[in-house]
């Protein structure tokens, strides 16, 4: 069963399309992370889940029920905002109990607030601070007590809006982990959004990556890392992000090779596309290396190399742009401005189709529930 | 209560409902304080220009008869309304800039740190817990001719018509000290700290750096203040009334004064029609108030 | 040496803004202390002494015939309601529209929003003659609904609370909305208490005008049982010489619930006062 549907979904403020025609299922019990960059849509599709924005065309359920003519208090569902959005002037047991409270039909016998309250002030540790106000809380207490007064009322789905993005990043590490612990313990759908793909990676089951209001793949984590379904999400996903190149696609007598304005190099691929296809390349730096002989790879200059303690990364220009190979522990360290040529690992060289940025490869079945 | 909040536009029929009871709820709410607007403000301006186009006969028997806004005309350009008119811009005169320049020295002189300062700021916005019925009693006690304290001193006089409405004045100004104070001192210490240094580093005097920077930073909060001793100027009739009753003569009727008549010696379509030439002026000063206020929420202040 | 010479310099300054602080605090305590002289001397005595800067004969119990003999129990309570009733009506009113303005969509809104800032235009000075009418006409004269209800819808309230209202952070008004609350709810347990401090500030301003207000209740009201506490002041300034501390006792009694407001509110006050800067 699906938690949450989207069916073609469209919402549009007024000229802008904030999510166009959207179409996701949410698995039950899974951790669905809506990940994309800044203005893409994830805030207004999770909103609508929510109830706080209408949708403009399309069919969103929640469970086997359309909400789309459904208020946000009758939606089974509970929201972690950004800002946390507690109410400053209620010390934190009235903030958890809050939703408990505030619906007078579906108000709870004082007994079972009571003990519900404290369970989930248990859960995430509140239970000293329950007498103060958020103002006397630190970030992160007030992120639990967002987090507790959202897992008080048992809902059916939780939504997160970056509600990690206003803590430090040592305890951004450190919430993650608990977030991911909360969700195994409470067994519920989590849809979650954020426009940091280490979140996405680490926390989600699944990932649904989001452009200009459109769903550009959805799948796990490794996937998406693994087998990009466009141009986008290549680039998107991975950090360095991975480099590309434009070129055509030829049949040498080693294979098949992509031919591009700085060099050439074989990619083994499994595409029926004809020869003279124009394609764009996309390697990750961990899949280039600098050539050992001659003759070989794409020739650029080195600009830069980037010591990060583990590893090194080399910056080189080629052609017009710069390319990132990561530096295994025992390669030397080339002097900047030395001329060298870079490798490409054909079995991990991604293919796209220049005119569509789909991905060439055939074998890359669309992930279950979307691809586009 | 069964709606719920927010919610946009939306073409869903469900919806469409929803919007609907938002709407009546809108209305509702608005409904007790748009009832006193027109009961009690718009509808007195339909009074007034009414009574304005009727005139009363002598012993005010029967309807009085419509008179087209010749009533209006002659009240506006006769004598009694040019002197209304004339005795409130002179209070104007004597209460705005005196009290503008005493507002400032008081928050000037009271904005530094010297032990006991507090003390000095609690008495200078003292005469804000004053009615202007209280500022009058006690400037009666200062001004009257029989019992004041400054009874022989003859620019004080309120039997001198030409130092009547001055001394009465007075009265406003020493009660309008405490607000223009409070307003200053609040503007004087919204400046920050930096600029009095930045200005001492460049070598600028206190005088130079009180014209030059205090000054020009504290003009709104200045021009705000213009605007209320204004209004205030306009609605002068208590100070009137309880320390000269609009004499010598008429010497201290002010146009609020003839309005409200406490003698009862004007018609109602003349009260009226005067009432209509008080509106013409404080619509030009709330038009500008208004103006003034959403600038300075909008300064966020 | 230099250093010396600022020092004494210094000392010099503070000498002297010691003097102007002083000078001015005489200026505006010098009418008080007047008024404090000649509400507790006996009045002929007083001037027959020449006026002296000195209590002459105190009646000690001037305050005590103030209240109970020249009808000031009856006007202070007269002005209590009053003013009561005017700043329940007025928050009320206030909180409602300006919910309204801030939180929901309704047909004309804007025009609406016009007609609220219009009486700006239309203060109770302009329209005395006609309102007089209408609360005759209705037979309220003399009574304290002729007195508040003119008075119990403030468009300075709205646009303050208003305001208020509308800084609450949208987040918070969609966690309210998840969490069920209606819009009663919400504007009671929710934007109110929010806006609190504007609604202190504007509940201070509706307390000074109300109680303040002189030439309203001076044309509402032709009885003497029915005086607010600030017309029942004219009336002892008119009685004769020998009664006239009864007056200035009466000026003290009716300024002691804005001096009690200015010790324990005094941040609302001034906050109030420059807020909506109103006629006191
Ligand atoms: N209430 C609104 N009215 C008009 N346009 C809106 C509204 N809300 C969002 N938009 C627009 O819709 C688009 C998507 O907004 P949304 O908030 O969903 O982005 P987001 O992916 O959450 O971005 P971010 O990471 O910055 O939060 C943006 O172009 C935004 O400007
Ligand atoms: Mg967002």
């Amino acid at each position: 069963m699906s938690a949450v549907t989207f069916d073609e979904v469209t919402k549009a403020f007024g000229e802008t399309v904030a999510v166009e025609n959207m179409s996701l299922e949410v698995i039950d019990g899974e951790f669905m992370v809506l990940l994309g960059p800044s203005g893409c849509g994830k805030s207004t599709a999770l909103r609508m889940i929510a109830g706080l924005e209408e949708v403009t065309s399309g069919m969103l359920s929640i469970g086997n029920q359309v909400v789309n003519d459904i208020p946000p208090r009758e939606r089974d569902i509970a929201m972690v905002f950004q800002s946390y959005a507690l109410y400053p002037h209620m010390t934190v047991r009235k903030n958890i109990e809050s939703p408990l409270v505030a619906n007078k039909r579906t108000r709870l016998a004082p007994a079972e607030r009571e003990q519900r309250v404290h369970e989930a002030a248990e859960i995430l540790g509140l239970t000293e601070y329950m007498d103060r106000k958020p103002g006397e809380l630190s970030g992160g207490q007030r992120q639990r007590v967002a987090l507790a007064r959202a897992i008080v009322r048992r809902p059916q789905v939780f939504l997160m809006d970056e509600p990690l993005s206003n803590l430090d990043a040592k305890l951004r590490t450190q919430t993650r982990l608990e977030l991911v612990e909360l969700h195994r313990r409470l067994g519920t759908t989590f849809v979650y959004v954020t426009h940091d793909q280490v979140e996405a990676m680490t926390m989600a089951d699944r990932i649904a990556i989001i452009s200009d209001g459109r769903v550009q793949q959805v799948g796990r984590p490794q996937e998406v890392y693994d087998r990009p379904e466009n141009l986008f999400v290549a680039q998107f996903i991975g950090s360095p992000p991975m480099n590309t190149i434009s070129g055509t696609l030829t049949t040498g007598s080693s294979g098949r090779t992509v031919q591009t304005a700085v060099g050439s190099f074989a990619v083994s691929d499994g595409t029926g596309a004809p020869d003279g296809t124009p394609v764009v390349a996309a390697v990750r730096p961990e899949h280039m290396a600098v050539a050992t002989t001659d003759g070989a790879g794409l020739s650029g200059t080195v600009e830069n190399i980037e010591m990060l303690g583990h590893e090194r990364h080399l910056l080189a220009r080629v052609d017009d742009r710069v390319m990132v190979a990561r530096l295994g522990p025992e390669d030397p360290s080339p002097a900047i401005h030395d001329r060298v040529a870079l490798t490409v690992d054909p079995d991990r060289a991604h293919l796209f189709d220049a005119a569509t940025t789909r991905r060439l490869d055939d074998s890359a079945v669309a992930a279950p529930g979307n691809a586009r | 209560m069964t709606t719920t909040l927010g919610g946009a536009p939306d073409r869903a029929p469900k919806r469409t409902s929803q919007k609907v009871r938002e709407g009546l709820l809108g209305w509702l709410f608005l409904l007790p304080a748009l009832a006193v607007f027109v009961a009690f403000f718009y509808y007195p301006l339909y009074l007034l220009v009414d009574m304005s186009l009727h005139r009363e006969n002598r012993f005010g028997i029967g309807d009085p008869p419509y008179v087209g806004p010749s009533q209006i005309v002659d009240t506006l350009t006769g004598s009694d309304f040019i002197e209304g008119l004339t005795n409130s811009g002179l209070y104007m005169v004597y209460t705005v800039p005196l009290g503008l320049v005493l507002g400032v020295l008081l928050a000037v002189a009271a904005n530094r740190r010297l032990r006991g300062i507090r003390v000095f700021q609690t008495i200078f916005s003292s005469t804000v817990a004053t009615s202007v019925a209280v500022a009058s009693v006690i400037f009666f006690t200062l001004v009257n001719p029989e019992v004041g304290y400054f009874k022989d001193v003859s620019w004080l006089s309120l039997d001198n018509p030409d130092w009547a409405l001055f001394s009465v004045s007075l009265s406003s100004v020493w009660q309008n000290l405490g607000l223009t104070f409070i307003i200053v001192l609040a503007a004087l210490q919204a400046i920050p700290a930096e600029m009095e240094e930045a200005s001492a580093l460049d070598g600028y005097g206190p005088l130079r750096h009180f014209w030059q920077i205090t000054v020009p930073l504290i003009s709104p909060a200045l021009l705000f203040l213009a605007v209320v001793l204004v209004v205030h100027a306009l609605q002068a009739y208590a100070q009137i009334e309880l320390l000269t009753n609009g004499g010598p003569g008429t010497a201290t009727e002010t146009l609020l004064y003839k309005i409200a008549d406490p003698q009862g010696i004007r018609s109602i379509g003349t009260k009226a029609s005067m009432s209509l030439g008080l509106f013409v002026l404080t619509a030009v000063v709330a038009a500008a108030q208004y103006g003034l206020l959403s600038k300075r929420v909008h300064y966020g202040d | 040496m230099t250093l010396g010479e600022g020092h004494l310099r210094r000392r010099f300054a503070t000498f002297g803004w010691y003097t102007t602080l002083v000078a001015l605090s005489v200026v505006i305590l010098f009418p008080i202390y007047m008024l404090v002289l000649r509400a507790i001397s006996s009045p002929i005595a007083f001037i027959n002494a020449g006026q002296p800067l000195r209590l002459v004969d105190p009646e000690w119990d001037i305050f005590s015939r103030a209240w109970n003999d020249a009808g000031l129990a009856r006007a202070m309570l007269i002005s209590v309601v009053v003013t009561a009733v005017i700043m329940v009506g007025q928050f009320l009113t206030s909180v409602m529209a300006a919910y309204a303005f801030a939180f929901l969509e309704f047909p004309f809104k804007r025009l609406m929003f016009a007609v609220v800032i219009g009486t700006l235009l239309l203060p109770i000075e302009v329209t005395l003659i006609a309102n007089v009418r209408t609360i005759r006409d209705l037979g309220w004269l003399n009574s304290v609904q002729g007195l508040s209800v003119p008075f119990l819808a403030t468009a300075l309230g709205i646009f303050l609370i208003r305001q208020g209202f509308m800084a609450v952070p949208r987040e918070l008004r969609d966690a309210a909305t998840l969490d069920g609350f209606g819009h009663l709810g919400f504007m009671f347990r929710v934007a109110v208490p929010l806006a609190k401090p504007v609604i202190g500030s504007f509940l201070v301003i509706s307390f000074l005008s109300a109680w303040n207000q002189y030439v309203w209740p001076r044309n509402a009201t032709d009885e003497g049982a029915w005086q607010t506490v600030q017309i029942a002041l004219r009336t002892l300034t008119t009685t004769r010489v020998d009664e006239l501390n009864l007056a200035f006792a009466g000026a003290i009694i009716a300024a002691l619930p804005l001096v009690l407001l200015l010790i324990f509110f005094q941040r609302q006050m001034v906050s109030g006062l420059t807020a909506g800067a109103v006629k006191g």
